[in-house]
């Protein structure tokens, strides 16, 4: 009972560890040079951010993230569909066709409609 | 298999995407054609379902099941489905340019409740269950602009997902403690043991919100007044037909009442129902509201049959929900055109309809004198069913309660007729009323008095369909 | 031996800890997260349930996936209705939306 836990105690030790070491490793072998202004910058590298991390966003940002969110989620039919193709044969293949022809219906709505445009 | 005999789901399916893409291409020129093809389709299905309504066939090892039982359902549905399109063409300014979307949504609600009148499988008749929930949110909230609509569709939303968790969190109970999902093989494989009381409680929790049940009926007046009225209208209509038919086959095939003595629980909630839904309808002045009251009484009602769970009283469930079809369209029929033409649903709106539109003011008091269970109106043969039902079984208290309730149900009915035919109005002239509501109106009334005068004829047919459990 | 019942007590708190969020968050969106916890806590019922009932294998799978994809659709709907009130009120608190009461 309690040896299943050791397991999971164990690898919990060794992902804590294994990061701290790799950490570590690289803190003893870097150079040592004192921090200047550029470094003390929240962005080393890259541009400069401007104004505030709230602010708001476009509603369409959301009809994007709603469209994606249905069509990234319907594509779990076609994982076991795909896993058991040589079983399942014609038949389902056809179910699959018209499955993703109802899906493409729906995608063409949301452009129709306008939920792909972006402004 | 026989696939021809799915069918009607095809065929609902496929218009249902047909209208969506016409209203894609020809947006604004499609408008007519959208509702005529919609409703062609659903009296279409309606005749492909009475046609074949004796055979059967299970498909896909017992998932999907067609037998009287779902095609008297099917019928049903289509029925509601085309009164209430009928009934809908007096909105269709409000709705403004989204008008195929809501054929199509009225086709893939019907199909979700024709999955759910044949699922032979607790997954079958989850899907079918959100498929009908889903389309109802949009639906519910379908005038963007106002902002009762949207309210009541968030509302809908919110609590219509937390009873279909608690559903499913009920349905794997049980598949768990029986290892299949399948209804005919559970009640063989399970026992009398807490976890599947907890379980089963679950599940009925989560069918007593569909059906609008007492204590779990508080979403249903909201929903009810800030939904569309014709989507009301399904939504009282359809979707607890919906809820009964699924409710029916579990606590029939899968957790026999007879074989746990579930049966008490059910007699006390429906009990809770008939009392709490009259009592709380004497107080509304609202028409719409006093409306949703008493489709939460009549879940009262209904539910007596299925605790009775014999000959009469599951015939008496079929045969309730079909004449409730009838009356319960006819009478929202009337607050709809009451509503398009003075902008209310106040009691004081009806004033003196009787002497505006006699027509209406006729079809709203034979319909509700029928949802009182007056003879000879429709209702009273229902409740004969069923109360007798409930007597049989043992349950002679739940019939004295269920015929009080129908006495005090007769006041606030009335009250509505004492408006119409007494009251004084300012306003005076008729209602505009368009052909195709008139259409409906005609139906409901001429049905309603037809099965109150010769109940046989619908009887015979609840009969066949009940056959499947006897 | 981490068995059954040890599944079954995880998703039952979890489907407690959703009902809690639902029943006392205030905020539209943080409603519709607490039901996906407790839809998720049954996906973990169902998991555990082709795994150790084991039956039919795939039948629970089956279901979860089934549950993941209705999951999805109803918050897409129930979040393009709270960007809809929100357009209508500047507000995604539950208790400003009162048009509605008995």
């Amino acid at each position: 009972m309690l040896g299943d836990y050791a397991t999971i105690g164990i690898f919990l030790l060794l992902t804590i560890l294994f990061p701290l070491a790799a950490l570590g490793l690289a803190w003893v072998v870097r150079p040592k040079p004192l921090p200047d202004e550029e470094k003390l910058t929240t962005y080393e590298c890259g541009v400069d951010t401007q104004g505030r991390t709230w602010v708001r966003f476009r509603v369409n940002y959301f009809l994007y993230a709603l469209v994606f969110l249905a069509f990234d989620i319907e594509t779990i039919f076609l994982f076991p569909w795909a896993v058991r193709f040589k079983a399942l044969g014609l038949f389902a293949f056809v179910e699959m066709l018209v499955f993703i022809a109802i899906l493409l219906t729906g995608l063409w709505y949301a452009w129709k409609e306008g939920a792909l445009e972006w402004y | 298999m026989n696939y021809s005999l799915l069918a009607p789901e095809i065929l609902a399916t496929a218009v249902g995407m047909l209208v969506l893409i016409l209203g894609l291409i020809f947006k604004d020129r499609a408008r007519q054609s959208v509702g005529i093809i919609s409703l062609l389709s659903l009296v279409a299905v309606l005749i492909l379902v009475i046609l074949r309504f004796t055979d059967t066939q299970v498909f896909f090892n017992g998932i999907y099941q067609v037998d009287t039982y779902a095609n008297f359902f099917k019928a049903l549905f289509a029925l509601a489905a085309v009164l209430v399109i009928l009934n809908s063409s007096q909105y269709m300014e409000r709705f403004g340019n989204k008008k195929s979307e809501f054929y199509a949504l009225m086709m893939f609600a019907t199909v979700g409740m024709m999955v759910m009148a044949s699922a032979g499988d607790l997954l079958t008749i989850y899907i079918g269950l959100e498929l009908m929930t889903v389309s109802f949110y949009i639906l519910t909230a379908y005038l963007l602009e106002d902002e009762t609509s949207s309210e009541a569709g968030l509302k809908y939303l919110i609590l219509g997902a937390i009873s279909s968790a608690v559903l499913l969190f009920g349905m794997s109970l049980v598949f768990a403690l029986s290892g299949t999902t399948v209804i005919t093989q559970i009640a063989g494989q399970i026992s009398r043991e807490p976890a599947l009381i907890a379980g089963v409680i679950l599940i009925a929790a989560g069918f007593a919100f569909k059906i609008a049940a007492v204590p779990f009926h508080m979403w249903a007046p909201d929903i009810y007044q800030g939904a569309p009225t014709p989507i009301t209208t399904y939504l009282a209509v359809g979707s607890k037909a919906a809820g009964f038919a699924a409710l029916l086959r579990i606590f029939i095939f899968a957790i026999p009442l007879t074989q746990f003595n579930w049966s008490l629980v059910l007699a006390i909630l429906a009990a809770l129902t008939m009392v709490v839904g009259n009592l709380i309808a004497l107080t509304q002045t609202n028409v719409k509201r006093m409306l949703a009251y008493s489709s939460i009484a009549q879940a009262g009602y209904i539910l007596a049959g299925l605790a009775a769970a014999n000959q009469y009283g599951l015939k008496g469930v079929l045969f309730y929900a079909m004449l409730y079809v009838f009356s319960n369209t006819g009478a929202f029929a009337v607050a709809t055109a009451v509503e398009v033409n003075t902008g209310s649903t106040d009691r004081d709106a009806f004033n003196a309809l009787g002497q505006r539109s006699p027509m209406l003011a006729a079809v709203m008091t034979i319909c509700l004198l029928s949802l009182a269970g007056i003879p000879p109106m429709a209702g009273f043969a229902g409740k004969f069913y069923l109360f007798s039902g409930a007597i049989q079984a043992g349950y002679l208290w739940l019939a004295f309660i269920g015929l009080l309730m129908s006495m005090i149900s007769v006041y606030y009915y009335l009250l509505v007729a004492k408006a119409m035919y007494i009251g004084s109005n300012p306003q005076t002239g008729a209602m505009t009323v368009k052909a195709p509501a008139r259409l409906a109106l005609w139906v409901c009334l001429l049905a309603t008095i037809l099965i109150g005068v010769y109940p046989a004829l619908l009887s015979n047919w609840a009969q066949t369909a009940i056959s499947i459990f006897m | 031996m981490i068995g059954f019942t040890h599944y079954l007590i995880l998703s039952t708190i979890l489907f407690g800890i959703g009902m809690y969020g639902v029943l006392s968050k205030r905020n539209a969106v943080a409603v519709l997260m607490s039901v996906e916890i407790m839809l998720n806590a049954v996906n973990i019922n169902f998991v555990a349930i082709s795994r150790f009932i084991n039956s039919e294998p795939g039948v629970g799978q089956l279901f979860a996936i089934f549950v993941i994809v209705v999951a999805a659709a109803e918050v897409a709907v129930g979040l393009a209705l709270i960007i809809t009130i929100y357009k209508q009120k500047k507000s995604v608190n539950l208790d400003d939306f009162d048009l509605l009461k008995w």
